[in-house]
């Protein structure tokens, strides 16, 4: 069966670009434009890994993630951070927020799917 | 202090204040121009990079069916191992291509991030210089340097504001040095 990733990023560029390469990788994608879109979108189907920006209009990164956390079948489902974020401190609070891994942009499709891979096979 | 005294405090306070509202229509008019150029230059941007996306999509959905088209043609032909080798190798060759494709299509993102950064703070300077012409003319001190103190500091406080302000909204900057894939981290 295949795996759904909800990809959340105001740009539309790359949500194009993170779509093409989960796709090419055999990943179902749905794609969504902000923190609140995405919440929506995760309400309406859980999916099997998330993939979320940090600054997005409205609801950011970081608040998806414990909001996501909040919700039961959310728990146990890896969420990676895509942001162009490095610092150490915004770090520790997509960790502490219950992030699994953080990614700085851009990303290599080859090593974003690797990742991918390794989290949900 | 004598009435020639008081009277030359006037002149002076009316001169800095006319300099003040100069300042502020000036510098208004030239970030206006800047934030306009910023934001023309943030759709331009993105309209090339839709249409690169576009492009770099409908070539690779080609690509792809001109290879299953010469696999096809290589196997029915029984083509020499070389060929399908050639085939295969050229396969992997524009994978990373592609590759390196996704990676440099994504900078577009990060720049309209800063762009959108600067406009941000370009709004925050011209509410500062909007400031100086509004106090400059309505909230004329009529003499001495102590109203004048008071109005300055008074710009100052707005200034001030409206920088905090700025910092708890204005989107983070983006810091990135080297120009390859960024790094990975699992927690």
């Amino acid at each position: 069966m295949t795996k759904t990733i909800l990809a959340v990023d105001d740009s539309g560029s790359l949500r194009q670009m993170l779509s093409f390469s989960l796709k090419a990788a055999g990943y179902g994608v749905i794609e969504a434009v902000d923190g609140q879109d995405g919440l929506n979108k995760a309400k309406q189907q859980t999916v099997d890994l998330v993939l979320t920006d940090q600054n997005m209009p409205g609801m950011d990164g970081l608040s998806l993630i414990r909001a996501l956390r909040a919700m039961k079948n959310y728990q146990s489902v890896p969420i990676l951070m895509l942001t162009t974020e490095s610092g150490d401190d915004i770090k520790a609070m997509g960790r502490a927020a219950g992030a699994n891994g953080w990614l700085v942009k851009p990303f290599d499709p080859a090593r974003l799917t690797e990742v991918v891979k390794k989290l949900i096979g | 202090m004598s009435p020639h005294e008081s009277h030359s405090g006037e002149l002076m306070n009316a001169q800095v204040i006319r300099l003040l509202s100069g300042v502020s229509v000036h510098g208004d008019q030239h970030l206006a121009e800047v934030e306009r150029d910023l934001v023309q230059m943030d759709v331009l941007l993105s309209e090339a990079i839709k249409k690169l996306c576009a492009s770099f999509m409908a070539i690779h959905h080609a690509i792809d069916l001109q290879q299953e088209t010469l696999k096809g043609m290589l196997s029915a032909e029984k083509a020499a191992p070389e060929q399908a080798a050639r085939l295969e190798a050229l396969r992997e060759e524009i994978g990373q291509h592609v590759g390196a494709a996704v990676t440099g299509l994504q900078f577009q993102d990060m720049t309209s991030q800063l762009i959108g950064r600067m406009v941000q703070h370009l709004a925050g300077l011209r509410d500062v210089f909007g400031a100086l012409g509004t106090n400059g003319s309505t909230d004329l001190p009529e003499s001495g340097s102590e109203e004048m103190l008071a109005m300055l500091s008074h710009i100052s406080d707005r200034v001030g504001a409206r920088c905090t302000e700025l910092a708890g909204t204005v989107r983070s900057t983006v810091n990135q040095r080297h120009m390859e894939s960024g790094d990975i981290e699992l927690f």
